[in-house]
């Protein structure tokens, strides 16, 4: 049967079907630069980026083919889809014969906002908005200049759409294919035009993710699922704490099991080699280990809390000071405390870390689902002795990133293996070495002390905020940065002091998504929720009132779409809302939750959430994220926590690392506010204001307030209506 | 040796008796749809059908599966055009994807016994876990199917 041509997502480079293609532009460099953008990261010092051949992103084959390659690995946030529409917008191409592929690891890829090839900090679209538009736009002019110049008419005279170039005068019309080796000649426009936002077609609407077909059949390939002659399969076990070093091992007992090949040390751990998962797996539980717990040795988590506070009484950084916040404290009528706190959390992708090597002598491939290709091929040709560029890295889909995949530790791991082996290897970690080995969301604390006038107006605020978390990025961590949505806030509040301190004990940093905004403006939310309370006055009324200045308006226009949309005015008799919007990579969101309850228990009835990202991509994939973003916030907040004895993470595995499920989803309703502003991020906004509108919800409903996450941890029953 | 019926074909496996069916389907059978997510049947990224019955295959010895019929997500459709695959793609549910294989036959599993469920039908049947947070999609795709509206 002939089918219709689908357009189709491959994260493998191996596809074979471009032996005719011949590349628009290929070869000739067309240098892009983008000024930095308001409220992003500075751009990073030093020589700019190298310059961007479009063939690199674009290219199209005789056929009609057009092969978008994606500088946004698909982790399920929609990089293969929202990605290619934006080349695909002002290239005017057709998306039924359009095929996806990952970049390969190179620093042409890197992201024009951070300078980094990761996708990570919700920075894809918005990194690449434009840059993307306007190779899409070069392609364009390229491919019409071509059809102009064989026709013989002006290239003013034709336009493009759907992968065909009509000549208007005549009618003629000639396919983008067809056109395509001679477009490869025609000179790279180095001010292509772009659309006006009016005429998009593209853009705003939701095809259907190309990345799904294959999810539904078990055809995806992930990195766990890869398979090469001659490769063992390795199971690995690590120091039990993240400090630790390997002393001494001795596997005679697991030597002449079947299908054992060998086990490799590593500095903090030993990996069995074996024909199959299961009899490394089987090998690797008969290995006697013995290791030296480091840093971490006798840490628990009590210790972890006394540490926190004990920084509430250091000097920390100060990141912002406003007014003069002690004066207007000591002298303000009323003065609310409270302090706030959150454990470390663990990432938990649905597919355990895992990735494959082979060594070629002088060169290495290595199949993996990473967020950072770049950081997995220094990290594979460290291990191997090899130059960066003589490794390979081929982009798998990845079961879940979250900012985990961003890490590296694995590929070293499986490359130190290879290398030892002489054979290609698989390493797979088990879940309990995910849960225990990770990088992980660090336990937090900040104390407020909030000054009110006799009018109830909030004249000062300190907060002290502090981190407990060993960098692993290089360098102390910058107080800045762990202080995101707390020294950054634009809530009018005349007099205004915030510290940062880290007090590292160890545990090393990940980020998770949402990162420092897991929890900051839980607390900030929380503690702004509390003056709310304690000066009589309606939560959202009350920072409507803080949010009257021009650098507040689009996240006061979040929290009245939130109002409106989820009927604040008219709150149902027995209901109870809760509300929480602040700034978050790039966008602006926020949550009302609906709660009621049920004898003792709380009852979500529902979730509303709003977000303002400037110009909406993919609207429905959008929606899917801030869904998404909330439940990783929701699972947290009811049961997430990390706990350490002796140095190591007592959780293991999904009974005691509990993850929301169906029957605890509650109904969601999300919302886009309209916009044309540059886009701004969307993985990971959606996970932060569940927190604190749940929190605010809980104690419009019970009285109670929750200063400190889980929610387990305060005997909180929570189960969501149903109809 | 140890014979499976998988997807309607008899196999020989050389695996032993005690290996998890999912570390044989996926090692050994060359069938990789089916996903390891926990090693304790607690996730269920690793379900797979055993005469039609949701099975978690992480702690399942091939040596006990006997002569019931394995369907794996390779084995529901040779073209995705089974209704609940159909009605995945029209909600576009997955999004990392790699728990949707157990999703998908879970579901299956469900409208099998139960063609029209409620929500508390899908609550209590759809216990495997999903770190993305499809789940409404889910439940609307299992609604979709249950209307006769797949596509």
């Amino acid at each position: 049967m002939n089918r219709t041509p689908q357009p189709t997502s491959t994260p493998l480079s191996r596809r074979e079907f471009l032996t005719s293609a011949i590349a628009v532009g290929g070869g000739l460099a067309l240098s892009f630069s983008l000024p930095a953008q308001e409220g992003g990261p500075p751009r990073p010092a030093g020589p700019p980026a190298a310059p961007r051949s479009p063939s690199a992103f674009l290219q199209i084959a005789a056929n009609g083919a057009i092969t978008i390659i994606t500088p946004a690995v698909e982790m399920g946030q929609g990089g293969h889809t929202g990605m290619p529409m934006i080349i695909l917008e002002e290239l005017g191409g057709d998306v039924m014969q359009l095929v996806v592929k990952d970049a390969p690891a190179a620093k042409m890829y890197n992201n024009p906002l951070f300078g980094q090839q990761s996708t990570v900090g919700s920075f894809s679209v918005r990194g690449w908005y434009t840059e993307l538009r306007r190779i899409g736009a070069a392609g364009r002019e390229m491919l019409v200049a071509a059809a102009a110049q064989e026709w013989g008419v002006s290239p003013a005279d034709c336009t493009a759409a759907n992968s065909v170039i009509t000549h208007k005068p005549s009618g003629r019309t000639k396919t983008y294919g067809s056109v395509a080796a001679l477009a490869a000649t025609m000179p790279v426009p180095q001010n292509p035009a772009l659309k006006d936002n009016s005429e998009f077609k593209v853009i705003g609407t939701s095809p259907a993710r190309l990345d799904v077909p294959p999810k539904v059949d078990g055809s995806a390939k992930y990195g766990i699922d890869m398979v090469l002659p001659g490769m063992l399969v390795g199971a690995i076990r690590a120091a039990p704490t993240v400090t630790g070093t390997l002393k001494s091992f001795d596997d005679s007992a697991a030597r002449g099991m079947k299908g054992f090949h060998s086990t490799v040390a590593l500095p903090n751990g030993v990996i069995v080699l074996a024909n199959t998962y299961w009899q490394a797996k089987s090998a690797l539980e008969k290995v006697k280990t013995d290791f030296d717990p480091g840093k971490l040795g006798g840490v628990d988590s009590a210790k972890v809390s006394a540490l926190l506070h004990s920084g509430f009484n250091e000097q920390g950084a100060v990141v912002r000071n406003d007014g003069d916040a002690d004066k207007a404290l000591a002298g303000a009528a009323r003065v609310v405390e409270a302090t706030y706190e959150v454990p470390y959390l663990a990432h938990a992708c649905m597919e355990p870390m895992n990735c494959t090597v082979r060594a070629n002598g002088d060169t290495a491939e290595v199949w993996v689902g990473t967020q950072s290709p770049q950081a997995v091929q220094a990290a594979a040709a460290k291990a191997l002795g090899l130059a960066q560029e003589s490794v390979t890295v081929h982009m798998q889909y990845l079961g879940g990133g979250f900012g985990r995949r961003g890490q590296a530790d694995y590929a070293t791991q499986a490359a130190t293996a290879a290398k030892a082996s002489g054979r290609p290897v698989k390493l797979i970690w088990s879940r309990e070495e995910d849960i225990q080995q990770d990088f992980y969301r660090p336990a937090a604390a900040i104390r407020f002390r909030g000054g009110v006038d006799a009018s109830g107006k909030l004249t000062a605020m300190e907060a002290r905020v502090v981190t407990s978390a060993a960098p692993d990025f290089g360098g102390s961590p910058n107080p800045g940065f762990y202080t995101a949505s707390v020294g950054d806030m634009v809530y009018d509040i005349p007099n205004l002091k915030v510290t940062g301190i880290n007090k590292d004990i160890g545990l090393r940093f990940g980020f998770w998504r949402s990162v420092n905004q897991s929890h900051n403006p839980f607390m900030v939310e929380g503690f702004l929720d509390e003056i709310a309370f304690a000066t009589k006055q309606d939560p959202y009324q009350f920072r409507r009132s803080l949010l009257q200045h021009e650098k507040a308006k689009r996240h006061l226009a979040v929290l009245d779409m939130l109002a409106e949309k989820s009927g604040w005015a008219k709150r149902p008799a027995g209901h109870f809302y809760g509300i929480s919007a602040f700034a978050a990579y790039g966008s602006f969101i926020g949550s009302v939750v609906d709660v009621s309850m049920k004898d003792k228990t709380i009852v979500l009835n529902r979730v509303v959430t709003v977000i303002d990202c400037g110009v909406a991509v993919h609207p429905d994939n959008i929606v899917a994220q801030l869904e998404g973003g909330m439940v990783y916030g929701l699972t947290a907040a009811l049961r997430g926590e990390i706990t350490l004895q002796d140095g190591a993470v007592v959780q293991s595995n999904f009974h005691n690392y509990p993850m929301l499920m169906m029957s605890q989803m509650p109904k969601t309703e999300s919302y886009i506010m309209p916009s044309t502003a540059a886009p701004g991020g969307v993985g990971e906004p959606g996970t932060a204001p569940i927190a604190p509108s749940l929190a605010s919800a809980i104690f419009a409903a019970t009285a109670s307030r929750i200063r400190s996450l889980p929610l387990s941890k305060h005997n909180v029953d929570i189960i969501a209506a149903r109809a | 040796m140890i014979k499976l019926n998988i997807n309607g074909k008899q196999v020989d496996l050389d695996a032993d008796a005690d290996t998890p069916l999912l570390w044989a389907l996926r090692d050994d059978a060359g069938l990789t749809g089916t996903k390891f997510g926990c090693g304790m049947g607690l996730c269920g990224a690793c379900t797979v059908l055993l005469d039609g019955q949701v099975t978690r295959s992480c702690v399942l010895k091939i040596g006990d599966v006997g002569t019931k019929a394995i369907t794996t997500i390779e084995g529901l459709s040779p073209d995705r055009s089974h209704p609940v695959q159909k009605a995945w793609i029209a909600e576009n549910v997955p999004q990392c994807g790699y728990c949707q294989s157990g999703q998908i036959l879970a579901a299956v599993a469900l409208l099998k016994s139960n063609p029209r469920p409620t929500d508390a039908d899908i609550d209590a049947a759809m216990t495997n876990i999903c770190r993305c947070g499809t789940y409404n999609r889910m439940r609307a795709a299992i609604h979709r199917v249950a209307k006769g509206t797949a596509t």
